[in-house]
């Protein structure tokens, strides 16, 4: 009897529990959940004039770690970089490269030099002026530093000249044609000489006067908050000629948290986020005080299957039977709710190089897969190591260990500390498969060659494909559009079907989720706001 | 006393060392690389390798760890591998905000298990008691990222009456500080509030069948006088032994709550820097915890005394 009195006690504070978590949005606007194909939407139009002033709460995944673009490794990071520094040269929504503090460039017959004019109107924040000599000095800092996270980015720069007071030259080791789109992100990036000198140990948390973008340095307090205000002497302006930026301020929260990021856009706590876990994006949708827009981005998602001798994909077919037997669709519904397209390779659909109709695993063929197999000889059982604590990773191996299964290949999930799977990719010492994602560069190049290249830090599949790697130096070599384009397709035809890497399964799309009232923001196809045309509706 | 007290302090040096010693051991064979973490998507080997140099990660363990314990001694703790900020300043400034959390928590937990464990235990089997009883059971079974989302949900979502999560600052805005902490208080306090009513509750249960207070209220005491003056003090003494532990766990309780509600304390940090294997930033927090524990258990020991003189340290005298 008394237990029966315990259990009703129990059960009736569980029910004031379960009916708070009840209370979902009803009715609404946008795209129907799990919509298919996922629904991509850009931004209403901006509504009036814009005005002047206030403040945006941007809620931001993680909080920044290096402020310094030389030192910068995480992707978080970049989402500040691109507020507080200008780079060389920039691109537009759709991609494409602009002028930014380089006005014009020109390459060389022979592809080794290129040369860029720059704006004679740009002042760092702490007043020094750029100039062709801050653009040596930025550069050579990027390449010679110790431990500098841009030397890699800039190995085939041999050296800077200033030709003249706005005339920089970069002198080339060889012809490399992904030097621009390298320059448009972090090593391309100006500093002021004095500001990082006078921060010393700490300018990578206080980088305070180094930039001469539209927003200003002002605090940081870790895992809390930054604060960056406007630069008033910017150079940017609007398609009127009126000054930029438009905001007074912009305060950045790190929310690690998924669903409480989602929540304090909701509640008006935060104005702005751009990653949105896929479960949360219907009540989004459904709010009629928000906006949320969706656009193409250069990030995939793959699977590390191990070419190594003696691993479980050291035979180049089993990888493409798992690449035959998933079904992207039913991943990109079902664990991403459309914020995730079915992805095919790592050239994604907003690179130049492009081709729309290469869709090799467009349905899934457990028969195929099977057949594939039998014709090997040996049944396919491999062991795929998940991050320990990722939900996401975890539904995700689960779902693909289902859809194999159809095919009879066997996956076991293995748990492990994120920190122990790098150590294990980083030797190719795993021995079938591991999770990969890429946050996705400008030119398809940063998403192959790093990846694909026999010995590339990023291959860890320990894929060696000669042919392979004499067309991804073919693509370095030539400024050729057409040629490039010519030469990555025929590559990625090789890596993921003939002979395949790994297995690529979704590309990602930019998220970018804003209170109504805020106005002007467009997504990138980097992932990554400029909040310059960023405008308050009073 | 003072004696005693004197010795336990001296012996937390070499209980610290020994602390330190098994932590920087612990986290060396842990296997993962904090180069390869902080590395990110940037894995050139040249600069992977320039990095592991400029942390000293590249020496024999032995050296590196005489390295540490001699800056440590001359207060200074390194700089974090991940932010490169230094490890002294980083725990400095989220001490304050943890603290804050924690007390606001322990207050809770402790003033209501008082008061309701007190209540329950004079009038059991009252509805009161089933409330409370029922209370326990659901708080110790909700884990602390669930009731933290739920709090959020219904008080800041549906209700909007409390802002859903972040920091302010106590000085400029007090007010919005004290709002902010409300929910996260909560949520922490909820675990440790069930456990801390159960043992007021029994423990109190236990001492009112006691001869004593029968003889107290044979001699016409009133029984706001016999629970109170009586009955109270000596139920408390395992109460009090609770309470010290969750004083020095304080530290590491927030680690959920503080995720959750983005408040910038050093849980936080600490489950940020172990999943990294940022080694001089959990060196110096683990530290710090040991520290936190032996100086709440030697509290407690003290309490002990003036609850209860039949306890004593200092040299028996016949």
């Amino acid at each position: 009897m008394r237990s029966a009195r315990y259990l009703l006690a129990f059960l009736a504070s569980f029910a004031i529990v379960l009916t708070a978590c009840s209370q979902q949005p009803s009715g609404g606007n946008g795209c129907p959940a799990g919509a298919s194909p996922p629904c991509t939407s850009t931004p209403p139009p901006a509504a009036g004039k814009p005005t002047y002033g206030g403040t945006i709460t941007f809620a931001l995944e993680n909080d920044v770690v290096d402020f310094d673009p030389m030192r910068s490794r995480a992707f978080v990071d970049r989402n500040l970089h691109y507020q507080i520094f200008d780079s060389l040269v920039r691109i537009d929504p759709t991609g494409k490269i602009i002028p930014w503090l380089a006005e014009s460039w020109e390459t060389s017959s022979d592809g080794k030099q290129v040369t860029f004019k720059l704006r004679k109107d740009v002042k760092y924040h702490d007043g020094t002026a750029f100039d062709a000599a801050s653009v040596k000095w930025n550069i050579d800092r990027y390449r010679t530093t110790q431990g500098s996270q841009r030397a890699s980015d800039l190995a085939p720069v041999a050296s800077v000249d200033a030709v003249d007071q706005y005339t920089a030259r970069f002198n080339l080791k060889a012809p490399y044609s992904p030097l621009l789109a390298t320059l448009v992100d972090r090593a391309g990036m100006m500093l002021s000489q004095k500001a990082v000198e006078a921060g010393g140990a700490d300018f990578t948390r206080k980088p305070v006067g180094a930039g001469s973008g539209p927003f200003r340095f002002v605090e940081a307090v870790k895992d809390d908050h930054i604060t960056l205000e406007k630069n008033p002497d910017w150079w940017g302006k609007d398609k009127d000629g009126n000054k930029l930026p438009y905001l007074e301020k912009i305060i950045v929260k790190p929310i690690v948290e998924g669903t409480v990021r989602t929540t304090n856009l909701r509640t008006g706590d935060a104005l702005v986020a751009n990653n949105i876990v896929g479960k949360d994006v219907e009540s989004l949708r459904s709010d009629p005080s928000l906006v949320y827009s969706q656009g193409p981005n250069y990030g995939f998602d793959s699977i590390y299957t191990n070419r190594k001798k003696g691993a479980a994909f050291e035979d180049g077919r089993y990888a493409r039977a798992v690449s035959m037997a998933i079904d992207r669709q039913q991943i990109a519904d079902q664990i991403f709710y459309g914020t995730r397209t079915p992805g095919y390779g790592t050239i994604a659909p907003s690179h130049f190089a492009a081709d729309p109709t290469f869709k090799p695993f467009e349905k899934a063929d457990p028969a195929g897969a099977k057949a594939l197999i039998q014709q090997i000889g040996k049944p396919l059982q491999f062991e795929m190591l998940v991050t320990a604590g990722s939900a996401q990773d975890l539904q995700v191996a689960q779902l693909i260990q289902a859809q194999l299964l159809k095919a009879d290949i066997k996956m076991d999930i293995k748990s492990l500390e994120f920190a122990q799977i790098l150590t294990l990719q980083d030797k190719c010492d795993y021995q079938g498969a591991t999770l990969i994602g890429w946050s996705g560069r400008v030119d398809p190049d940063g998403n192959t060659y790093s990846h694909i290249y026999t010995g590339a830090p990023n291959n860890s599949s320990c894929y060696s494909n000669a042919q392979v790697d004499k067309l991804l130096d073919e693509t370095r070599a030539t400024s050729d559009e057409a040629k490039r384009k010519a030469a990555f397709r025929a590559a990625e035809q090789i890596y993921v079907v003939d002979d395949p890497a790994r297995v690529w399964y979704l590309f990602r799309t930019t998220q970018l989720a804003t209170a109504k009232r805020v106005q002007g923001l467009v997504p990138y196809p980097d992932g990554l706001i400029r909040f310059d045309v960023g405008w308050l509706q009073k | 006393m003072t004696q005693y007290i004197l010795r336990r302090l001296l012996l937390m040096i070499p209980v610290a060392f020994l602390v330190s010693a098994i932590v920087f051991v612990l986290l060396r064979i842990t296997p993962g690389d904090p180069v390869l973490v902080y590395a990110g998507e940037e894995r050139d080997p040249v600069a992977l390798e320039a990095l592991r140099h400029e942390y000293g990660l590249d020496q024999p363990l032995p050296l590196q760890y005489v390295v540490w314990v001699e800056h440590a001694i001359r207060g200074d703790l390194g700089r974090s591998l991940r932010t490169r900020q230094p490890v002294t300043q980083a725990i400095l400034e989220r001490l304050p905000k943890t603290l804050e959390l924690g007390v606001a928590a322990l207050i809770i937990s402790v003033g209501v298990a008082l008061v309701v464990g007190t209540l329950a235990a004079l009038r059991r089997n009252s509805p009161l008691d089933l409330i409370a009883t029922g209370f326990t059971i659901a708080g110790v079974s909700l884990p602390n990222f669930y009731l933290g989302i739920i709090l959020i949900l219904v008080f800041s979502l549906a209700f909007r009456v409390l802002p859903p999560g972040g920091y302010a600052d106590f000085v400029t805005d007090p007010v919005d500080n004290l709002k902010r902490l409300i929910l996260p208080a909560i949520t922490l306090a909820t675990a440790s509030l069930a456990i801390n009513l159960r043992q007021v509750r029994s423990s109190l249960l236990d001492v009112l069948s006691q001869d004593y207070l029968r003889t107290a209220r044979a001699k016409g005491l009133g029984e706001r006088a016999v629970v109170l003056r009586h009955a109270m003090k000596n139920s408390l003494i395992p109460v009090v032994t609770i309470f010290g532990l969750q004083i020095g766990a304080l530290l590491d309780g927030a680690i959920i709550t503080e995720t959750i509600y983005f408040w910038p304390g050093v849980g936080r940090l600490a489950v940020d820097s172990i999943g990294g294997r940022d080694y001089p930033v959990v060196q110096a927090i683990v530290l710090m915890s040991a520290l936190a524990f032996m100086v709440s258990t030697l509290a407690v020991d003290i309490l002990y005394v003036w609850l209860d003189p039949r306890i004593s340290y200092g040299r028996r005298t016949g």
